[in-house]
């Protein structure tokens, strides 16, 4: 009976496995795969339309969205339509989504995922299927070391910009000189602990004494380690990705007295949920909402998504115009395949977009001369000061 | 020496403390009673906070409160016990009650599966962007501009005197209660021996009900504590405060009330200690190694007795 049973729970076992060697070897759309352009082309999004980054994810999505929907009444531009994918801001549902979109023969390229880790996990499914895959939002330095060249690309520069502007901030405007005392936190995440070295390692080679510390993203109390915060210490920099966390810091910070100022990273912009006055914080694209060159614009979105936005979304809005130039240059034969849409798209090059600058990629994929904003909390609102 | 640090650490470690005692009596109880450890107590706190978010909500933002703060604290801690303890009820109903015949493993993933299960419908009905009581916001700060100021220039906000003497007060009832009253009676000889119990007529199921309702009035008073001290309230806070709290049933002695007290005193000061004069980076590993060591020392926590036997 036993080994009837062992037969039978090996035979299950070796079923299973073949099943899933069967599934995996299953090849995705093929790279070299072409469609024609009359019925229109797909691209993807993939963004965190809910869970935690759903505010951003949204503002995203609806940026990418205004943009098709203007280009689609364009008088001979081949019609775009935009797929949805929520990843909820994990990468295991980002890698869900993208398995979906690599199997989607239509699809040609995608925008997104938002997050530095997402875009981790969705590269080699999205590499091996030939798509090229833009995000709005993602500044890890390392997404554009070379391993995704071609595929890759952002339209916002990496923390490799935003760590040394920050450091720079410190030191030019807000007096922070060798021998002063800077306190970093991380929140033990992967993007907050890769630019917290870089701030450190830039502070640490102006002279500036660096107090490395780390907190869990979890944490709800910082207030044992705002009393480490000296009088001495001239700024607190928190890299954090969750604004409501250096929101709590702050007040906490002020609770006891200390004068210190808060500087966050990109992660904690957003003005519903960090709001304490005198704040700073570094982002990777200005507020089109004060740009005088893109009034048109935002307003005729404010007309399609009442409501607020925040400058998460208009990156996004960019790599739609940057998808469409390149699909309708590629559908000029007709035809279109996930390659040439790479291809073009790799030789991008805007003068003028609604951030404000120019669009051209490097070799990598980065943006050629991008450069962060730092905007300072004053009554509430952010105003931009760099 | 720099009182200013050790004061604030020290404040900071008994606010915390506080927390965790509250949230450890609920481990506390019902182990003590079932001998199950309801990994679900933490979302319960989760709960409760949330609770107290939505009431506060009803007279207005943070900004725009005019209501009387006492009332509105009050009210809300009020509303989180009596939601919390029904959470508590219905879970041990629905969940824990057909199992007490079962295997201690089914209960326990059971528990599990019930805290998963809180903390998704909490993200899906609530969203899992995490909200704030922002109590600095209340009527101009006030209830952080009074208080008192310690040695070392520490100032101790309202929102930490509330939560420390708040939970003493929950402590001292629960204690009266326990020692004093024929239900509290029933709950300590249920603890002793359920069967026995049984046998001399007490109505264990009764027991059971109350114990559950107890321990989770007290975690959801806990949730509207930490929402007015460390102002955020999200789906998954109750993971690592449960985690926490548990140790501190452990650490003092699981099953014994007064270990739990003093179990969440001592994680909340090492917490804040840890951080304060090692590292903030380190913090959970030093918790977690004071619960080594007091388990390789006293295995039966601080405060707990060895169980006897009989083979």
């Amino acid at each position: 009976m036993l080994k009837r049973l062992g037969l039978v729970a090996t035979a299950g076992v070796l079923a299973a496995l073949a099943i899933v060697a069967a599934a995996v070897a299953r090849p995705m759309s093929s790279a070299a795969a072409t469609a024609t352009c009359s019925k229109g082309v797909t691209l993807g999004i993939l963004a965190p339309i809910t869970g935690p980054a759903g505010s951003i994810g949204s503002d995203q999505l609806h940026w990418a969205q205004f943009y098709i929907s203007q280009w689609n009444k364009g008088k001979g531009h081949v019609k775009i339509k935009l797929v949805q994918g929520d990843t909820q801001l994990d990468p295991s549902k980002a890698s869900t989504v993208a398995q979906s979109f690599a199997s989607n023969g239509s699809m040609m390229a995608v925008i997104g995922p938002a997050g530095s880790d997402e875009v981790q996990a969705v590269a080699p499914i999205l590499k091996k299927a030939g798509l090229a895959f833009t995000s709005g939002s993602a500044t890890r330095v390392s997404l554009t070391d070379g391993t995704l060249k071609g595929f890759f690309f952002r339209v916002v520069p990496n923390d490799g910009v935003q760590g040394p502007t920050a450091a720079d901030y410190m030191g030019t405007t807000l007096g922070v000189k060798s021998g002063d005392s800077v306190m970093v936190v991380d929140d033990q995440e992967s993007y907050s602990t890769g630019l917290a070295d870089i701030v450190g390692t830039s502070l640490t080679g102006k002279g500036v004494k660096v107090d490395r510390e780390s907190v869990s993203q979890k944490a709800t109390d910082f207030s044992s380690l705002v009393a480490k915060v000296t009088a001495d210490t001239k700024v607190v920099y928190l890299p954090f990705q969750l604004a409501s966390q250096a929101q709590l810091f702050a007040q906490q910070l002020k609770a006891q007295g200390k004068t210190a100022i808060v500087f966050g990273s990109d992660g904690t912009f957003d003005s519903s949920k960090f709001n304490v006055d005198g704040s700073y914080i570094s982002f990777f694209a200005p507020d089109v909402t004060t740009l005088a060159s893109a009034a048109s614009t935002v307003a005729a979105f404010h007309k399609q998504f009442p409501g607020a936005t925040s400058p998460f979304g208009a990156p996004n809005y960019v790599a739609a115009q940057a998808y469409a130039a390149a699909i309708q240059t590629a559908c000029k034969d007709k035809k279109i395949s996930r390659a040439e849409v790479r291809n073009v798209f790799s030789k991008t090059n805007l003068k003028t977009t609604i951030l404000g600058s120019g669009l051209k990629f490097t070799i990598n994929g980065d943006v050629a001369g991008a450069r962060f904003h730092i905007f300072k909390i004053v009554n509430g609102q952010y105003q931009t000061v760099a | 020496m720099n009182w200013n640090l050790f004061v604030t650490e020290l404040v900071a470690g008994i606010t915390h403390g506080a927390l965790y005692a509250l949230i450890a009596l609920g481990y506390s109880m019902v182990y003590g009673i079932l001998k199950l450890l309801n990994f679900a107590h933490g979302d319960i706190f989760m709960v409760g906070a949330f609770i107290g978010y939505g009431l506060m909500t009803v007279f207005g933002t943070p900004e725009t409160l005019t209501v009387n703060l006492a009332f509105l604290i009050a009210l809300m801690l009020i509303c989180a016990m009596i939601g919390g303890g029904l959470l508590g009820v219905m879970v041990e109903r629905f969940a824990y009650r057909r199992l007490r015949k079962a295997p201690r493993i089914a209960p326990l993933i059971t528990a599990l599966g019930v805290s998963f299960f809180l903390e998704n419908a909490a993200q899906l009905v609530l969203g899992a962007e995490p909200v704030s009581y922002n109590t600095y916001a209340w009527k101009n700060s006030v209830l952080w501009t009074k208080g008192f100021t310690l040695p070392g220039k520490v100032h101790v906000g309202l929102p930490q005197v509330i939560v420390v003497v708040g939970a003493i007060v929950l402590v001292v009832l629960l204690t009266l209660f326990v020692q004093r009253t024929q239900i509290g009676k029933a709950m300590r000889a249920t603890s002793f021996d359920q069967e026995a119990a049984a046998m001399m007529g007490i109505d264990v199921d009764r027991v059971i009900v109350v114990t559950f309702f107890i321990g989770s009035a007290l975690a959801g008073a806990a949730g509207v504590f930490n929402g007015l001290v460390y102002q955020q309230a999200f789906p998954y806070m109750g993971f690592q405060a449960g985690l926490f709290a548990f140790t501190a049933a452990v650490v003092g002695g699981i099953g014994n009330l007064p270990g739990a007290v003093l179990g969440g005193l001592l994680i909340g000061l090492a917490e804040a200690f840890a951080t304060g004069y090692l590292s903030s980076t380190f913090q959970q590993a030093i918790v977690f190694a004071l619960l080594i060591a007091v388990m390789l020392v006293r295995p039966s926590g601080l405060l707990g007795r060895a169980a006897v036997q009989k083979v």
